[in-house]
């Protein structure tokens, strides 16, 4: 297995170091909160939920050993946590705040950097498409989905934070990803068009 | 070999061991019916590919974190550590012995968690983010916040 930078780090903060943990918190705190609300679809309950992850990683941080990568290590807490999130059943029926609970960088920038006002209506159309498959799917095939397409952890690493097999990965991954070929087969025509040059 | 479509979703993810990679492919040369389901499966992940990245989350995650982190702490409060480092920011400033005097004491009960804060110190000077977090109950507190920058640089 290759060096793992962010084992180092997590080392350190056994050991005592904070700005090991801070650096931790800078490199995945963003990517935490968009990964949880792939679950709640509610910013301001996205970032409660990424903040229970690390304050989770902070106090048992003795627990954490090397053999574990850290980005699995640290997936499998928030998986869990969002995994439990949704057993609790909140999250059933859309939330009327959504995605602009969040204060934007620039307020008069177009989502997420469209160049043109048609190009960001095609992509809030393609995300709420995908909010809506999200929703649509179990529990565990939502959770391997979205590690895989938008975390891109390999099988072995969502495996290893799912708790389970590689051969159960698999079968999850493609059966979200046939419901996503069926939810999505409208936007099939814009990805490409993107895609051209 | 019957149709592979439990292993396309693979196939195009890399994840596939070599040996069934090429006998999946190998069907796929002579399946239109397993080619168009691949296409379909490719198709769903270029528009997954294409989705606009989240929003980003509202700035000063990084402080309301260690904001609640502090107050969820079993330790003193978050305003209780900040107290604790009073007698170093407002000394200059302040002067009062009978002030001093009670610094000094929480700063001896607060040691440990003192040296933890000053770790962090950077995070909590931001007075506005403070203030609006609420942080800052009084209007002692507040005066702490403001002057936080004052600590000289190396502080502990």
């Amino acid at each position: 297995m290759a060096p793992d930078p962010d084992a180092a780090l997590m080392l350190a903060f056994q050991e005592g170091d904070e700005t090991a943990f801070r650096a931790l918190f800078e490199k995945y705190g963003h990517a935490m909160v968009a990964f949880c609300n792939r679950f709640v679809r509610d910013a301001a309950r996205a970032e409660e939920l990424a903040q229970d992850v690390f304050l989770k990683l902070h106090r048992t941080a003795g627990r954490y050993r090397p053999e574990a990568r850290f980005r699995t290590y640290l997936y499998r807490i928030a998986s869990n946590h969002c995994l439990n999130e949704l057993r609790r059943g909140e999250y059933g029926v859309l939330r009327a705040r959504d995605a602009g609970g969040s204060e934007p960088a620039d307020p008069d920038a177009l989502p997420g950097g469209a160049a043109t006002p048609e190009q960001a209506a095609e992509g809030a159309a393609l995300a709420t498409a995908v909010q809506a498959l999200l929703d649509g799917l179990p529990a565990k095939q939502r959770a391997a989905f979205v590690l895989c397409r938008f975390e891109g952890l390999t099988y072995e690493e969502i495996a290893e934070a799912l708790e389970t097999t590689v051969s159960a990965v698999k079968s999850l991954v493609h059966r979200a990803t046939v419901a996503a070929a069926l939810a999505l087969a409208p936007f099939g025509a814009i990805a490409r068009k993107e895609a051209v040059p | 070999m019957s149709h592979p479509v439990a292993d396309l979703t693979a196939l195009l993810d890399g994840a596939l061991a070599p040996e069934r990679r090429r006998d999946v492919e190998a069907h796929l040369a002579a399946c239109a019916a397993c080619r168009a389901e691949r296409d379909r499966i490719a198709s769903a992940l270029a528009a997954v590919a294409a989705l606009p990245p989240p929003p980003a989350p509202a700035p000063g995650l990084e402080q309301r974190f260690y904001v609640r982190l502090a107050r969820e702490s079993d330790r003193p409060s978050l305003l209780g550590r900040v107290g604790a480092l009073r007698w170093r920011v407002l000394a200059p400033i302040a002067g009062a012995g009978a002030a001093a005097a009670l610094a000094v004491g929480i700063a001896v009960r607060h040691r440990a968690a003192e040296a933890d804060l000053a770790r962090n110190l950077d995070l909590l000077e931001n007075y506005e983010l403070v203030a609006s977090l609420g942080a800052a109950e009084t209007a002692e507190d507040v005066e702490v916040v403001a002057h936080l920058h004052e600590l000289p640089e190396g502080r502990p």
